[in-house]
């Protein structure tokens, strides 16, 4: 009942700042330099055609005319036309961001396995060559761009070793599953094909890994540095002077406090993979929202940049209110401040 | 302890185990295909009013038929139209269509599509309507076979510009227009439609277009026309120009030709890939790097020439661009209607600084610095800006050197007060005829576009490109052209650096590609027509042994 009225109350928040978002952006793309009907029609279009174009997309009317058309279209769930893709925003975004969800499902599961159990390691032989090793590789992870991870697994892995694919979501020859979350592996799974399962996995593993080694480097050296405190508490201390085994301190007394801190920067880090993917979408040629986006911005394709930072915006929302009941059930003392505030 | 460790190795081995029957094949088809795969960059826009840029062409190229089509040496040969004629006057032109064509749903084609064509590109205004809208007063149907256009003022290249008038399934089309749409009656005139099918007639038809990743198109098996012998059965269009990911396909023979987007860097390595080559297509296309001849100091003719005389055009052509030729005034040398006799300017020191002496700015030239500009998504121009800089700081000009994006350059361009110095620019022939350039980069109204930073404004040669353009006869226009051309070059609006031809890796052991050869039709579009290129899977197979 608390937990529901706390969604309840972050959703009505959120409400709030999505409209905020949504104000900022749609004025920031209006004053942004760039003719976008200009920039869809052609260099050379007519000057009548532009100027009809003008005239469909309201650009001649006042910003807050304008703002009011795209949020009354907005809450019938009808973004415009895109002038990149020539069809609607809504079909647009429904079309790639499955694609996007995907890879940052994946590239999460990699930053959070991977991350966390690093950290661990590091943490626990604080000090040792075991740990040095595992801060040189985060420290190589986080200062390393995404995009350079993956040109140089696609060089490794595709190029010399030929093991993965280069690009795309699925081998050419294979048929995809029937769409139904519009996620090929998921779909593969629902509908039983194992064999489309791992085709698809195969295609997600190098661009998910691309996405995931700065963030998993981050929460290895977050986890690693929680860890290293809680070592330091008095009751870590009491426990092993009561004999309490090692492996009980680890996974009943120490871990869980220790990923407090991981787990509300996992939450934004995850959140941040779908606006990051970009790059990585370009080199594996992967149809994502983040790719859609960018080449939205480069176009200046008003309705499709003002319906995507919204996305990323509500994905964002979404994130922070799970990481949020997350980090509630870990600690209890944020359980037992509110219930006392109640 | 021991149990931490255990549970990561047991992950690690999970990992391992996953990763290593990922890299099985489950599942895969080995059957050899005949496919062409090319790289282009997105989007592609395969709705005939709408696609004009390269990736978008050379699918409508294969998807859709037109009236005429090019030879390789760029001239009308009968396609749709088996013959046709001109009245006297050469305002009305009369098309006699073939009978029998069948659309993609095995419909006929018949008159009334082309005019739809027509009228359609017209009212959407988007695409190459602007080499029409001016121009055509209306399409008439005179009977099934028969249609009659009519043109506001006699038009001698009139049938080089239905390279861009692709005829689309009027029926198909209407069935699927939306309402309400920005068009009155005709909705949305099935731009929705259009974006993932297609409604043509040509040798290949869309079997899956998904966007943002890639164009599968397949032979259409009814087709009326010619295609070579071992044609691809496939032609997939794929939506990336990533070095590492071209080269990666190239390598693995996933890959038959890529985009003309790779570096000249990419290419060398490219070209190392054992069974790869590189390809030079001339598609009518040269680098110009335009002067604002009305923003001072390149309102002084003097000033422009000292510029032309001083640049290093033989390490622009060696260096940065080796093996392209130097231009020769304002038209490739391929393109028909060419004059070789025109004055080329050479790097000259000496004639660069008698020419700024005459300018009117010579002994204020620290007043007057002058900004070379290049476009931020090409990244080849800003060697050739450098290079200028430093050429002109021998001769005393100032120059800096600045780069913009392509959405400012479209925004600033269209302003004369706006549009800076120089920018260069890379600009091709919208048809494969001299008049086509000639138009697009001097002609008023391309002033306000990116093919034109000059801002020329001359009435004189507004008056002979008039003049030059209604002339029916070609040799005649032609020789009308060639006096064009000298003109422009005494007027040095522009430096003509190098003929840009369009820059292949192919997979010259198992494709035939005509226009790798040296044969191919110097149109963009035209110059990748899958339909003459010839896919050889059992050398393919060889290869990869």
């Amino acid at each position: 009942m608390r937990t529901i009225k706390f969604i309840v109350k972050r959703l009505v928040y959120s409400v709030f700042v999505l409209v905020g978002l949504s104000i900022l952006i749609f004025v920031i793309a209006r004053v942004m330099p760039g003719h976008p009907a200009r920039m869809a029609l052609g260099a050379r279009a007519p000057e009548w055609a532009v100027e009809r174009l003008r005239e469909e997309m309201h650009l001649n009317e006042p910003l807050y005319v304008q703002y009011y058309y795209w949020a009354k279209g907005a809450l019938h769930g009808d973004f415009g036309m895109s002038l990149v893709t020539r069809r609607s925003v809504a079909n647009d975004i429904k079309e790639f961001l499955p694609a996007s969800l995907e890879l940052a499902l994946y590239a999460g599961i990699f930053m959070g396995i991977i991350g966390i159990t690093l950290g661990t390691i590091s943490g626990w032989y604080s000090n040792t060559w075991i740990d040095n090793l595992v801060r040189v590789i985060s420290y190589i992870g986080i200062v390393t761009p995404s995009f350079v991870f993956a040109i140089f697994f696609v060089l490794i892995f595709s190029y010399a070793l030929e093991i993965f694919p280069t690009m795309g979501r699925i081998a050419p020859d294979l048929i995809p599953p029937p769409r139904i979350t519009g996620m090929i592996t998921l779909d593969a799974l629902i509908t039983g094909n194992f064999a489309i399962f791992l085709d698809a996995l195969k295609h997600l593993f190098l661009p998910a890994i691309s996405l995931a080694m700065g963030p998993l480097a981050q929460e290895a050296r977050i986890t690693r540095s929680s860890i290293n405190d809680n070592l330091k508490k008095d009751y870590i201390a009491a426990e092993r002077s009561c004999g309490i085994p090692e492996r009980t301190i680890m996974f009943k007394y120490l871990l869980k406090p220790s990923l407090i801190p991981t787990i509300s920067i996992y939450g934004l880090d995850f959140a941040s993979l779908l606006g990051n993917a970009f790059l990585i979408e370009l080199i594996f040629n992967w149809p994502g929202l983040s790719r859609y986006g960018m080449n939205a911005m480069l176009r200046k394709d008003l309705n499709a940049m003002t319906a995507i930072i919204l996305v990323f915006g509500l994905v964002f929302v979404i994130v922070n209110i799970i990481v949020d009941i997350i980090v509630e059930y870990l600690d209890p003392r944020i359980r037992l401040g509110v219930e006392r505030g109640q | 302890m021991n149990k931490v460790y255990k549970i990561v190795v047991i992950i690690v081995v999970l990992m391992v185990s996953v990763g290593v029957s990922m890299g099985l094949s489950f599942g895969e088809a080995v059957a050899e295909k005949s496919v062409l795969r090319y790289t282009q960059a997105f989007p592609t826009n395969i709705d005939p009013a709408i696609g004009e840029d390269f990736s978008s062409t050379r699918a409508l190229t294969v998807l859709y038929d037109t009236l005429v089509y090019p030879d390789e040496k760029g001239a009308p040969q009968p396609c749709i139209a088996k013959k046709w004629e001109s009245s006297s006057d050469g305002k009305t032109w009369t098309f006699q269509l073939r009978s029998g064509i069948k659309f993609h749903d095995m419909t006929e084609l018949t008159a009334k599509d082309v005019k739809f064509s027509m009228d359609r590109l017209i009212t959407m205004g988007g695409g190459y309507a602007f080499l029409f809208v001016e121009r055509i007063v209306s399409a008439e149907v005179v009977d099934d076979y028969t249609v009659r256009i009519h043109l506001k003022e006699p038009f001698g290249p009139f049938p080089y510009t239905l390279y861009r008038l692709y005829i689309v399934n009027k029926d198909l089309v209407t069935s699927n227009i939306k309402k309400p749409g920005p068009y009155g009656e005709h909705g949305d005139y099935g731009t929705e439609f259009l974006v993932t099918h297609d409604a043509g007639s040509g040798p290949y038809m869309v079997e899956q277009f998904r966007l943002e990743e890639y164009l599968l198109m397949k032979k259409f098996s009814n087709y009326w026309g010619r295609v070579a012998p071992n044609a691809p059965d496939e032609v997939k269009l794929i939506g990336t120009t990533e070095p590492v990911t071209v080269r990666t396909l190239m390598s693995r023979r996933e890959l038959e030709i890529s985009d003309q987007w790779q570096s000249l860097e990419a290419l060398t390595a490219l070209d190392k890939i054992k069974g790869v080559d590189i390809a030079k297509v001339p598609v009518g296309g040269m680098f110009y790097y335009m002067m604002n001849t009305k923003k001072p100091p390149l309102d002084d003719i003097h000033f422009r020439k000292a510029i032309a005389w001083a640049v290093d055009y033989d390490t622009v052509r060696n260096t940065i661009f080796p093996g392209f030729n130097q231009a020769r005034g304002p038209i490739p040398h391929e393109l028909p209607g060419f004059d070789p006799t025109v004055l080329q300017y050479h790097f000259d020191l000496t004639k660069a600084l008698e020419e700024l002496k005459r300018s009117k700015y010579f002994g204020k030239l620290d007043q007057y610095p002058v900004e070379l500009h290049w476009v931020s998504e090409v990244p080849d121009e800003e060697k050739i800006a450098l290079l200028i800089q430093a050429d002109l700081d021998k001769i005393g000009i100032n120059a800096k050197v600045i780069r913009d994006p392509w959405m400012v350059v479209v925004e600033y361009m269209a302003r004369q007060e706006t549009s800076p110095h120089l920018i260069i620019m890379s600009i091709s022939a919208d048809y494969p005829e001299t008049g086509a350039l000639l138009t697009s980069k001097y002609a008023p109204e391309s002033a306000s576009s990116v093919n034109q930073n000059e801002w020329l404004l001359d009435p004189k040669y507004d008056a002979m490109l008039k003049d030059a353009l209604s002339t029916l006869n070609t040799e005649e226009r032609y020789a009308k052209y060639a006096k064009l051309q000298h003109y422009i070059v005494d007027l040095c609006p522009t430096i003509f650096l190098v003929d840009t031809p369009s820059m292949h890796a192919y997979q010259s052991t198992y494709i035939d590609w005509p226009a790798a050869r040296g044969e191919g039709i110097p149109v963009i579009g035209y110059e990748l027509d899958a339909r003459w290129i010839e896919v050889y899977p059992d050398k393919r197979a060889e290869l990869l042994k």
